[in-house]
């Protein structure tokens, strides 16, 4: 290759010339899809910064800038404590799926016993169940315990999830064992051993696992509403409050609303970018 | 006190014996070496002793009491890993520490301890790094640092130099030689390297296939290995052995095979060799003892006649491989040894450097004196 390119530049030219053809219509078409991509979000924060008899104006660039749409949400919706209680309950979901994967993880992997194969297929059996096949039966048990309606009935039925098990099962797997002999001939239980040598030691992964599930809880709008009732409990329904509105949607506040809602998930994003985009590839997801 | 006891000592996988009944004392202050190829089972054996796997059958004593099945925490041993096995998130203190705060030990005690190990393995200035920052050698001295400051009954060792370059070994192995002398503690050490097994222990166990095949000195091991195994395994290159016939030819207990004849015994003044009975035996002497002969020395020197095939220089040594009969034969000797490919060879050795093993067992012959009589000697598998 090299030799030909010295011996003949003329040919090295068209070569050269070539490959930045082909490097900007990628990045052209790249940069296409990622606009298609954004363009909706752009969209949402543009309406709701116009003037509210403005909002079903299509000028790309709402002008003269407004706050009017985000005084009025917060006339009618109790903005913050929606965000507020939207965040305990996706903090909450996303802690217990993590420390209830933490120890399953550990149970299939630090120990050999009776049915462990059969346990771990029927924990990722229930990954492979859709969502709409459990609603009906948790819903029911959630009316027996009196949950629903309830924040606590929200997050119940998430404790748990097949896929945190999942991941953290094959990050232990790979854990070195000589780690985990050297810790219990120092003297360490097999408690203590998950929480000073294999938690410090997976912190990388568990951050990455913890945001995932966090987003996803966060994103979740079909459990709360069948569960929630009142339009003051989780953000996603107070939106949901406004779309339905006697006069219509109302879009000014709606997108002021959702641009709100969105921004604890940018700041998350913005603060551990690493993290999540690290988080996603270890997942698979998305 | 540091004695282990293994009696009977097995692990089984399904039908595999990775350890197959082991009966072993080591006494207190004894370095004692478990040594053998890849998968011959010391490891799963170092590891029985830890507590770290069940075993299948049989005991573990330890000063005259049974552990076999108490936990690993509680046998009041250390062990020192093949990968270290530092604790990555902690620093060389707090790793060193970790035992001592597993038993937890009041604060300012541990960091009394962890600056008095840290000072006898040299690594004061290394306590605020973390195993990452360390190099090959400085990681080794933390986890046996780890392992001393529990002060431990007994020091299981699995492997520990085998990361290291040959230059950091030799003198890691003088300085685990001299914590030893030091500190007088048992110590079980796992190795596949002859040199340390040699060099460390005062006594080594040869494993092989899970199975004991001999227990000994290091002198002892090398100058009379029990087992064609055993001869095969030590020396560098290691013992030749071939195929031989012993028998019993004008009162005189010969060797013979295709290039080589040696007497063993002179004849006895009644020209009697009773009880030695013609057998096929596995020959050996060690590269080292051959030296090369014009064929003029004393008649019945042992010979071995053959051509050079080809030379190999070791730097100070050499080595040569010659063809005896069918057979590969090692001969070493200080560079030069003079001698070329296809060149004819005659090597001699003394009787006393002649090894025979049974060619049915593999077990060493030994000379015994005769029930009978009490000059004349009889060799018995």
């Amino acid at each position: 290759m090299t030799t030909a390119r010295a011996s003949n530049p003329g040919a090295a030219g068209e070569t050269g010339w070539r490959d930045r053809v082909r490097g900007a219509v990628g990045h052209g078409l790249l940069a296409a899809l990622s606009l298609f991509c954004v363009f909706p979000i752009y969209w949402m924060y543009a309406t709701s910064l116009r003037r509210p008899d403005e909002v079903y104006s299509v000028s790309l660039f709402p002008w003269p800038l407004s706050v009017g749409n985000y005084t009025h949400v917060a006339d009618v919706l109790p903005i913050g404590r929606l965000i507020l209680n939207t965040f305990v309950v996706a903090l909450v979901i996303a802690v217990g799926q993590l420390l209830v994967g933490l120890l399953a993880a550990y149970a299939f992997t630090a120990w050999r016993f009776r049915g462990q194969t059969l346990l771990y297929l029927a924990f990722v059996g229930t990954w492979l169940v859709p969502f709409q096949v459990t609603m009906l039966p948790n819903y029911t048990l959630l009316y027996r315990a009196g949950l629903l309606n309830t924040l606590p009935g929200v997050i119940v039925p998430n404790l748990v999830s097949a896929l945190g098990v999942l991941l953290l099962r094959q990050h232990m797997a790979s854990f070195p064992r000589d780690l985990i002999d050297a810790a219990r001939i120092d003297g360490r239980s097999a408690w203590s051993i998950l929480w000073t040598v294999i938690v410090p030691n997976l912190r990388a992964p568990l951050a990455a696992l913890a945001i995932v599930l966090f987003i996803n809880a966060w994103n979740d709008y079909f459990w709360p509403a069948l569960v929630l009732q009142r339009a003051d409990s989780v953000v996603q329904l107070g939106l949901r409050g406004l779309f339905v509105g006697v006069e219509g949607p109302d879009w000014g506040g709606l997108m002021a609303g959702s641009g709100l809602a969105c921004l604890p998930i940018f700041a998350i994003y913005l603060l551990l970018q690493r993290h999540v985009v690290n988080a996603f590839v270890r997942s698979g997801l998305k | 006190m540091g004695r282990i006891e293994l009696d009977g000592l097995t692990r089984k996988y399904g039908d595999v014996v990775a350890v197959d009944g082991i009966d072993l004392d080591i006494a207190d202050g004894e370095f004692l070496v478990l040594l053998g190829p890849s998968g011959c089972g010391k490891s799963t054996l170092l590891r029985l002793v830890a507590g770290l796997i069940p075993p299948t059958g049989g005991r573990v004593l330890l000063d005259g009491e049974d552990i076999t099945h108490a936990a690993p925490a509680r046998r009041d041993l250390a062990m020192v890993f093949q990968s270290y096995a530092l604790y990555p998130h902690l620093t060389v203190a707090r790793n060193i520490g970790f035992p001592l705060r597993a038993a937890r030990l009041p604060r300012a005690q541990v960091r009394r301890r962890v600056a008095e190990v840290a000072d006898l393995l040299e690594l004061g200035a290394l306590l605020d790094r973390r195993p990452r920052e360390l190099s090959g050698g400085q990681r080794q001295r933390v986890a046996v640092g780890r392992a001393i400051i529990r002060d431990p009954r007994a020091f299981l060792m699995d492997e520990p130099l085998s990361n290291l370059d040959a230059r950091l070994r030799q003198s890691t192995r003088a300085q685990f030689r001299t914590l030893h002398e030091r500190l007088g503690t048992t110590v079980l050490y796992v190795t596949h390297d002859q040199v340390e097994a040699l060099s460390l222990a005062t006594r080594i166990a040869m494993l092989d296939g899970g199975r004991l095949e001999q227990v000994g000195t290091p002198t002892e091991i090398f100058d009379q290995p029990a087992s064609v195994f055993v001869a095969g395994f030590l020396g560098s290159p290691p013992m030749n052995l071939l195929p031989a016939r012993l028998e019993n030819l004008d009162g005189r207990v010969r060797v013979r095979a295709d290039g080589i004849e040696a007497d063993l015994r002179p004849g006895e003044p009644d020209g009697s060799v009773e009880g030695v009975e013609a057998r096929d035996v596995v020959f050996g002497v060690r590269p080292e003892h051959l030296r090369l002969t014009d064929g003029t020395g004393r008649a019945g020197t042992p010979v071995l006649r053959g051509v050079v095939r080809a030379v190999e220089n070791l730097g100070a040594e050499e080595v040569a491989q010659c063809a005896v009969g069918g057979e590969t034969v090692q001969f070493r000797g200080a560079r030069p040894l003079g001698l070329a490919p296809g060149q004819p060879v005659q090597l001699a050795t003394a009787p006393d450097h002649i090894h025979l093993f049974d060619r049915g067992s593999g077990r060493r012959l030994v000379w015994r004196p005769h029930p009978a009589r009490t000059a004349p000697a009889t060799p018995r598998a």
